[in-house]
């Protein structure tokens, strides 16, 4: 179980740090071709898309590897099971918000896909193909928080915590 | 159900769920379902997945992983070495000696990194060992340091300006220009500031043990502060002259990053894929918070809350410089408490059509909003360059926040500046073709 969570944010992160690089090549390939007189179609489109999905795929990572910044202040004034108590309302509430908007991105790809919607750019594409990352990463977002909030309910620290303490606040 | 009501709950929610912990974009959507279900809104859901589309598929925005992605390849290499090996030499004569070297290697560092506590850290780390061992005031060493580590935020390319720049659908071209003169003028008050403290206190002659440094040496030295003086110009450059727009740039940024390391020798496959996580960690974070925002200032128009706001304060009949004065008081608190991303979307979400009534130019309050957050980074309880001195120095965050203070007055002098003469943030974006 372990690994398998372990690979599940590792595919987070590449799949999210390939977007970037991919996003990268796209825009330096346009600026080298418009000097050259050519144009990319739609490359400033294909940018937009890849950098949602940039966002999105990495959430998880960026979750369990408590990236996600938050007012600490009270929090780490507090100590044993105060502290515990409102980490765990915490990750509730965060458990239903990303719960709430999982379900929402999903509904808006799915209905994209319903209706045969199709972008309205110059390269038309399916919309659901477009916003699938949106909604698969906001779907990680969600089995992340749900690790984390299993994992508090069990008594442990959930991973967030270990690495935002190990991370000494930084921004 | 009356809207001072519903703007008391909502604000109460807000603070609760901030104080208590909860991530901030989080926080966000969630005040934001709160909200749309007191006035009975039956489609939240959908307009959540739309919000959610439409905030991450904008091609200004792309310049933000970009920009972050550049400044996550800078650190890993031995540019901020360069920098105080290079600029050492040549402020060998002013008063007060190595701390500007502290201010000066922010303030560059700061601009081509775009985030503040970062640059506070990576020059931190090597100029305060330094500045101690050659017997500089330690108070001064870290105010120093906490004050032009802020700067990051300001000079271009700045990550908040284009946090603000898409949330208040600004050209983040203009801002980038407008920022760039008050960044100036900041360096200039925060080395006045260091001059004027050695010759008082007596401790310009502090660091004479080192040597004095030839011509020659110094036009050598010079020579390390060529590649970086070129990447600064050539993203500067090709968006002020209209060649890139500041997505390119920040494109042309990343490939200038890597190259400078490749010529810098500290170029690694580990330190690429390195530079790579940090870039997505970043980007997410602030990602999830511009997806979050986004759907609360959606709510917000449909509550009424920003214009009802506007609409008070125009029968308040307050002149705009009364408002700047009122709001700068306000944002200072909020950011004793909020991180500086935290204030500035919640300021584009609730305030800015407030703003517009007052027929407060855009850009200008993009600078202002700016120079209010600098100053947040360094005031207690919460300012993330305390934390990050604290780190490096142990240093109680008081003692540290004492340190600062100067600095912290110094921002608000700039903050006073920029009202008093506008055309500070506002020349150098009109002479920019359009």
């Amino acid at each position: 179980m372990q690994t398998l969570k372990r690979y599940f944010y590792q595919c987070s992160l590449i799949l999210s740090g390939s977007c970037l690089v991919m996003m990268a090549l796209l825009i330096l390939l346009q600026i080298g071709a418009r000097t050259l007189g050519v144009v990319i179609p739609s490359s400033e489109d294909f940018a937009g898309w890849l950098l949602s999905a940039t966002v999105f795929f990495g959430l998880a990572y960026t979750f369990n590897s408590g990236g996600h910044i938050r007012v600490t202040i009270l929090l780490t004034r507090l100590g044993g099971v105060k502290r515990r108590y409102i980490e765990n309302f915490n990750v509730t509430a965060a458990l239903l918000i990303s719960g709430y908007m999982m379900f929402y991105c999903l509904y808006t790809a799915y209905e994209s896909y319903d209706y045969q919607d199709v972008t309205d750019t110059y390269l038309v594409m399916p919309l659901w193909l477009v916003q699938a990352p949106m909604a698969l990463g906001t779907l990680f977002l969600f089995l992340a928080v749900f690790d984390s909030f299993c994992t508090a309910l069990s008594g442990k620290t959930p991973n967030y915590i270990t690495h935002e303490d190990s991370l000494g606040n930084q921004e | 159900m009356d809207i001072i009501l519903i703007g008391a709950i909502l604000f109460v929610c807000l603070l609760l769920m901030l104080t208590s912990g909860i991530w901030v974009a989080l926080t966000l959507t969630g005040v934001a379902i709160i909200g749309l279900n007191l006035i009975g809104n039956t489609s939240i859901g959908l307009l959540l997945g739309t919000s959610s589309w439409s905030a991450m598929t904008n091609w200004s925005l792309t310049a933000l992983p970009l920009f972050i992605w550049m400044g996550e390849i800078l650190f890993r290499t031995r540019l901020s070495q360069d920098l105080f090996e290079g600029l050492e030499p040549l402020l060998s004569k002013l008063p007060g000696k190595l701390l500007h070297v502290n201010i000066l290697s922010c303030g560059i560092f700061a601009a081509v990194s775009g985030s503040s506590a970062a640059t506070a850290a990576t020059i931190g780390r090597m100029t305060l060992p330094e500045l101690k061992k050659r017997g500089y005031d330690e108070m001064m060493a870290i105010g120093t340091l906490a004050g032009s580590g802020t700067l990051g935020l300001l000079i271009p390319p700045s990550i908040i300006l284009i946090v603000y720049g898409v949330s208040a659908e600004v050209s983040i071209a203009r801002l980038f220009l407008a920022g760039a003169l008050p960044g100036l003028v900041l360096i200039v008050m925060f080395m006045g500031y260091t001059i004027a403290w050695s010759l008082l206190k007596g401790q310009s002659k502090k660091g004479d043990e080192a040597r004095v440094y030839s011509f020659k040496e110094k036009v050598s030295s010079l020579k390390k502060l060529i590649p970086i003086v070129i990447l600064i110009g050539g993203v500067l450059g090709s968006i002020y002259k209209g060649v890139a727009t500041p997505t390119e740039a920040a494109a042309i940024g990343v490939a200038g990053a890597l190259l400078l390391s490749a010529v810098l020798g500290s170029f690694s496959w580990s330190g690429l894929l390195g530079s790579i996580e940090g870039a997505v960690k970043n980007s997410c974070m602030l990602g999830l918070i511009l997806v979050g925002a986004h759907f609360l200032t959606l709510a917000m128009g449909f509550i009424g809350i920003p214009n009802a706001l506007a609409e008070w304060i125009a029968t308040l009949g307050l002149s705009p410089l009364e408002l700047i004065i009122y709001l700068t008081v306000f944002f200072v608190i909020m950011g004793c408490f909020l991180d500086g991303i935290s204030v500035i979307v919640l300021t584009t979400s609730v305030v800015l059509p407030m703003v517009t009534q007052a027929n407060i130019d855009l850009i200008w309050f993009g600078i202002f909003l700016v120079l209010v957050v600098e100053m947040s980074q360094i005031t207690p309880p919460v300012g993330f360059n305390l934390f990050v001195i604290q780190a490096l120095t142990g240093k109680n965050i008081l003692y540290i926040a004492k340190a600062a203070l100067p600095f912290f007055l110094i921002i608000g002098f700039a903050i006073v500046l920029i009202t008093a003469f506008p055309s500070l943030a506002l020349y150098l974006p009109s002479l920019m073709s359009s």
